[in-house]
């Protein structure tokens, strides 16, 4: 009779997508198929277990070594069968259904998490951590998040107004965030008013609708450089009549912060909220 | 006539066979190298299973690299042939599916399809298909006005269906914000990455009755360029001619259109040289067209995969790097 190693035991389990599939009970060579799945195996201090990730899985900074298998819009598929991966994990928006399709008819099981806003972010990093053997962490990770939203939510409950912000995550063209994306939720709970709110996920706008919805401030997100980030300043400095512009409140933040449904929902939450709030904040900053 | 009978089959069974020798050449070296590493050694590991264990590389070589190789091959000599048949048909040797719009309409359809939720086979071949056609009879309609072999005319209007397409396409991306979109520009510069083995043959039991149906029109095909009139001499129904092969023409254009996007121009490149080295017989032309087209087809993927650092390019925009300048200058060189 021969006895199956410990590494090698399987076991069946349901993805956040109700699908079921066998994979390693340890499993040992994972392939992170997008950039919020790296981090939140890094969360998890299970980087060990990473034998890949995506183009612009930038974060932590030690992400950035390991061996990359395309950008998570455009795996390639050659690159993760050639890493031999006992395990991979894809978000369900963003990886192409096909890739996945053709990873599942290698016998390689792909377990796919959907991640789109607080309340998703935490349910995957518990079941990531349960794959992960790392529940404990898990848990840790998510009671902490809770406290900083916590904090968050008890100064914003004071807050005696909501301004009204554009949030612009294309320059051009201008684009910005509906009321089903996780931006939106940050924005209503760091006490704002998001002025994009609607059904269409990512509207675009022109100019003049923008200062026409007079919003009291502008937060753009860019990968640019500090150069571009003066120039994106500039241009909407020009419209001296505009509220967030008389005063002084276009804010330029590093998208890759706000770019991805991670565990750093909640340092991107709190930076919302001192940017939307400074006086509620002034004695923690 | 019975000397020059077997001195064709002669050439054709050297031409078909050095080819082939080429087609066989272009797959291997398609087959060892890829975004994993290279090295014909594995290859032949792989090939003679001699070391069966490693079963990653089993995988890459015959369930990744194999597929695509030869769906580039099969598409390559799908638009290879296409152009030598629209050349042929529309006596103008600029003539091409992707130059004179075809493609294009065809990938309007494919957008529709998949904006409908069909599937691929048959679903989304068939609106590209008809789209296809929609878009033949329009620049057959458009340039009929003027005496219909009008090179220019065809021509024009073939740049003005193409740039017209392409303003439906982006407005019917801008309109949607579907996810399965996601990939579409990819998709319009050819991208043979997802190929897998299953749909490579349904694509291939799709192909070959085309294949063979305009293999039956070659002799037909040499008349047709001797003029209207001496073909019909010669006994050929000149509108039954033209219908079938636009038919299948646009059929097989569109059923790659629909697998692997636009790309464009091999149908250009392909026919031209081979009428240079063969003549213009198209009995021999056909299979040159077919192996030749594969081989090129499989070699353009190959520059798209290896060229870059990172990820790799769509096929199409190698092809397009070829062929737009070889355009240029047969244009040039046909209007002095």
């Amino acid at each position: 009779m021969t006895v199956t190693p410990v590494w090698a035991q399987q076991h069946q389990v349901i993805d956040l997508l109700g699908r079921s599939m066998s994979v390693p009970v340890n499993p040992r060579r994972v392939v992170a198929l997008a950039p919020n799945i790296t981090e939140i195996v890094y969360a998890l201090g299970q980087a060990q277990r990473l034998v890949g990730a995506t183009t612009y899985s930038d974060f932590p900074q030690a992400a950035a070594a390991l061996p990359k298998v395309g950008s998570y819009v455009h795996l390639d598929l050659e690159r993760i069968v050639a890493l031999n991966p006992d395990l991979c994990i894809a978000i369900k928006d963003g990886n192409p259904i096909a890739t996945v399709t053709r990873l599942e008819s290698f016998r390689i099981p792909v377990y796919a998490v959907d991640p789109k806003n607080l309340k998703s972010v935490m349910d995957t990093i518990m079941r990531v951590g349960i794959l992960l053997q790392a529940e404990n962490k898990a848990k840790q990770l998510i009671s902490n998040m809770q406290n900083r939203i916590q904090v968050v939510a008890e100064r914003i409950a004071q807050a005696d107004h909501r301004p009204k912000v554009f949030f612009q995550i294309g320059i051009a063209p201008i684009v910005s965030v509906g009321t089903n994306t996780f931006i939106h939720e940050l924005i209503e709970m760091a006490g704002a008013h998001n002025l994009a709110a609607g059904n269409i996920a990512y509207p675009r706008y022109s100019k003049e609708q923008v200062l026409g919805m007079l919003p009291d401030i502008i937060i753009v997100t860019s990968m640019a450089r500090e150069a571009a980030f003066e120039r994106i300043r500039n241009d909407w400095y020009q419209w001296q009549d505009l509220p967030a512009v008389k005063h002084q409140r276009v804010y330029i933040q590093e998208s890759n912060l706000f770019d991805r449904p991670s565990p750093r929902l909640v340092d991107a939450l709190e930076t919302l909220a001192r940017l939307i709030h400074p006086e509620l904040f002034e004695d923690s900053l | 006539m019975r000397a020059t009978e077997s001195n064709i089959i002669k050439r054709l069974i050297k031409v078909t066979g050095v080819l082939l020798v080429v087609l066989v050449l272009a797959l291997l070296i398609g087959l060892s190298i890829g975004s994993s590493g290279s090295s014909l050694t594995a290859l032949w590991n792989g090939l003679s299973r001699s070391e069966s264990s490693d079963s990653v590389l089993m995988t890459i070589l015959w369930k990744i690299r194999l597929p695509r190789v030869l769906l580039a091959a099969l598409v390559g000599g799908a638009l290879s042939l296409g152009g030598l048949v629209f050349q042929a048909l529309l006596r103008n040797p600029l003539a091409e599916p992707y130059i004179l719009g075809i493609s294009g309409g065809s990938a309007i359809g494919a957008i529709v399809g998949i904006l409908l939720g069909f599937s691929q086979f048959p679903g989304i071949t068939l609106t590209s298909f008809g789209a296809s056609l929609a878009t033949l009879i329009l620049i057959l309609g458009i340039s009929a006005g003027q005496s219909i072999l009008r090179k220019n005319a065809l021509l024009l209007s073939g740049v003005m269906v193409n740039a017209f397409c392409s303003a439906v396409i982006m407005f019917l991306v801008s309109m949607t914000q579907d996810t399965r979109l996601h990939n579409i520009i990819f998709w319009l510069m050819g991208d043979l990455s997802l190929g897998n083995l299953q749909h490579t043959i349904i694509l291939a039991l799709f192909l070959i009755p085309c294949f063979v149906v305009i293999f039956m029109y070659a002799n037909t095909m040499n008349l047709m360029l001797m003029g209207k009139d001496m073909a019909q001499s010669m006994g050929v129904n000149i509108r039954r001619a033209n219908l079938v092969l636009l038919l299948v023409t646009s059929l097989m254009v569109s059923a790659c259109v629909s697998q692997c996007g636009l790309i464009g121009f091999v149908g250009l490149v392909i026919p031209h040289l081979f009428r240079l080295f063969l003549g213009p017989d198209h009995r021999l032309l056909l299979p040159a067209c077919i192996l030749g087209g594969g081989a090129y087809m499989v070699l353009c993927d190959l520059l798209a995969r290896a060229i870059p650092q990172q990820g790799e390019l769509p096929a199409g925009v190698i092809t397009a790097l070829i062929g737009a300048p070889l355009f240029i200058y047969l244009l040039k060189r046909s209007n002095p």
